[in-house]
């Protein structure tokens, strides 16, 4: 019998190692690391910005995995935000002067691109309707959308000067925000203010020398962002945001959240107010091929030969 | 009698252990994380004049419309480990993050995020200007305007790697199975000479779902030319990406051992600015050398008469 009891409790050990094993499988699905997420737990500060940054990214919406048709498959959650669109109105300003506007930006991630239609009510006619194109660093001005790619289809004038300042717009959108702090990696900093949570980080490339920080609310979603250059003669990189009312604008939902009012601030100075009316998010088509105009002039310039 | 106990326990310890054990290997050789495109591996078979012999089932992997994994990959992201994906088109590091164990998606949740993640990729045509809102109204509205939908053929080159191919001297069978499920499409094939022909002037041909195609070696690549289609396709699965009856596409087969990579080329200069190539896909030989191609059901479109939203797949 004292024999029999034995067998009976090591089997049950062993059936407990089993189990703890089935468990500790199953959990293990849920536990890999991403690309921001710390790969030792030692370093809290290391764990906190993993953790903030994908608190961030799942209020935006932007973590997103699907098995829809996916058999066996189980692929991670990626960053799935690329291309958007977003319609707004509000008012704008221009030298100091409001306008009531139309807003319309267009945007990419891969590769960094924008293009701003702003379309004022009163004004001179010049300065009615602008578009404002970025890629990468290549900058110009459009006559219309896509002007200056076949002949005969309006007119694009280089405007390389702009190019980091128009650059800068995609990056203090609440969605660049998250991936510019994400590829930062250790450089990026978690603290808290005034009991809300703030992430200061740098910029690269073009960027560099330009510090971002922004300010999260109770629900990581980011409200307010600053950016300040080392070089303080470059006041149009120091920009002021506020976005609030988040919710997802798309006709067609996503699932993404987007700020439904923005205000924007330049050195000091109100730049933009803007109501928003629907952000398509879904990952529209939109290029933003450069003009051949726009890269002779890039080449010249880069080689120290005047521009057209 | 001691020795025997001990012996009795460590078997039943090692039975009860046994299912884990078992499950585990399972999951590691059933459960896939990755979309990256499959490694060769063996010899590539040569027929009797030298080429490389594409003759199999190649439906490894599923490659062509069915699933979100590989439409992200066709799209043009490769999740290439649980915490490392790239944009292939622009090599440009993509975050990536852990699933959220406490969360799981219900159907509206998956079939959005579906959505964006076939759209994620920046390998995208580029129209002239004035098509650009044509193109994006198309995607946006793919439940009505998809040319596919009601059965039809999915045309070339949206249908991507053929899950047969035959290889004869003079000519390839290539067979595209009609799917069911998230893309209802139906069966087609094609019946391509590799007989040194010149195309047929485009002028003289009624434009069809496939073109008129003619293949040709370059090296151990095989290159089959197709022009004289309809417009009644987009050639690419995602994208609202029409063409007119002026596409030209050049198609790249390129076998390393169990492995067949394919690119297409579309050049239409009724509506691009400049051609475009797709991001490479890779399909695997079916591993079993008496494979042989299912039966397609017959396709019946269920989905859009309870379509009630512009979401999509």
């Amino acid at each position: 019998m004292p024999k029999r009891i034995t067998i009976l409790q090591i089997l049950t050990v062993a059936a407990a190692v089993a189990f703890a094993c089935h468990s500790a499988l199953a959990q293990n699905e849920g536990k890999a690391s991403s690309g921001a997420e710390a790969k030792t737990t030692a370093a809290g500060e290391t764990m906190d910005r993993a953790k903030v940054l994908r608190a961030a990214a799942d209020a935006l919406g932007m973590v997103r995995w699907s098995d829809i048709g996916a058999g066996a498959t189980r692929l991670p959650g990626i960053d799935i935000v690329n291309t958007l669109e977003i319609f707004a109105s509000g008012t704008v300003y221009n030298a100091g002067q409001p306008s009531t506007a139309e807003y319309h930006a267009a945007l990419a991630y891969i590769p960094p691109a924008m293009r701003v239609e702003i379309t004022r009510k009163g004004g001179d006619a010049a300065s009615q309707h602008t578009i404002q194109t970025v890629r990468e660093n290549f900058a110009w001005n459009e006559s219309e959308i896509g002007a200056g790619l076949i002949p005969g289809k309006g007119t694009a004038t280089p405007a390389m000067p702009a190019a980091k300042g128009r650059l800068l717009r995609l990056w203090i959108l609440p969605y660049g925000v998250v991936k510019a702090a994400i590829a930062a990696g250790d450089k990026t900093k978690i603290s808290t203010e005034n009991g809300a949570t703030v992430i200061i980080f740098p910029l690269s490339g073009g960027l560099a020398g330009i510090t971002v920080k922004a300010t999260l609310d109770s629900k990581n979603f980011v409200t307010k962002v600053e950016t300040t250059p080392d070089n303080s003669s470059l006041t149009n990189m120091a920009t002021e945001t506020e976005y609030s009312d988040y919710a997802d604008h798309g006709e067609v939902l996503t699932d993404i959240k987007s700020p439904g009012h923005i205000v924007q601030k330049q050195a000091g100075r109100p730049v933009l107010d803007l109501q928003v009316k629907m952000v398509d998010a879904n990952n529209p088509y939109l290029v933003f091929p450069v003009p051949p105009n726009v890269k002779a002039a890039t080449s010249a310039s880069a080689s120290g030969t005047p521009g057209n | 009698m001691r020795s025997y106990r001990y012996c009795f326990i460590a078997v039943a310890a090692l039975l009860c252990l046994l299912p884990a054990a078992v499950l585990a290997q399972e999951f590691s050789t059933l459960k896939r994380t990755i979309n990256a495109p499959p490694k060769p591996s063996g010899t590539t078979p040569r027929t009797a004049d030298g080429h490389p012999d594409l003759t199999g089932v190649w439906n490894g992997l599923g490659d062509n419309l069915l699933g979100v994994p590989n439409q992200i990959a066709n799209d043009g992201v490769s999740i290439d480990s649980e915490n490392s994906s790239h944009d292939i088109f622009s090599g440009t590091q993509i975050a990536t993050f852990p699933r959220n164990a406490t969360r799981g998606l219900n159907n509206e949740q998956g079939e959005r995020a579906a959505s964006l993640l076939r759209r994620v990729g920046s390998n995208r045509p580029v129209y002239k200007p004035q098509y650009w809102e044509m193109v994006k109204e198309f995607d946006q509205n793919a439940n009505e305007e998809d040319p596919s939908n009601n059965c039809m053929p999915a045309g070339i080159p949206r249908a991507g790697i053929p899950s047969y191919i035959g290889q004869y001297a003079n000519y390839f069978i290539f067979i595209y199975p009609g799917q069911g499920g998230l893309i209802a499409t139906q069966t087609m094939y094609r019946m391509i000479p590799a007989d040194g022909r010149k195309h047929t002037p485009l002028e003289d041909l009624d434009g069809t779902y496939t073109g008129e195609g003619i293949a040709h070696w370059e090296g151990d690549t095989l290159v089959v030319d197709t022009w004289g289609f309809n417009s009644s396709t987009w050639f690419d699965q995602i994208g609202g990406y029409f063409h007119s009856e002026n596409m030209h596409v050049i198609e790249r087969f390129h076998r390393d051992g169990n492995t067949l990579a394919w690119t297409a080329t579309v050049d239409d200069p009724d509506v691009l600015l400049e051609p475009w190539t797709t991001t490479p896909r890779v399909a695997l030989l079916n591993p079993k050398p008496d494979a042989l191609l299912p039966e397609s059901l017959p396709c019946s479109e269920r989905d859009l008469t309870h379509t009630v939203t512009k979401e999509h797949h």
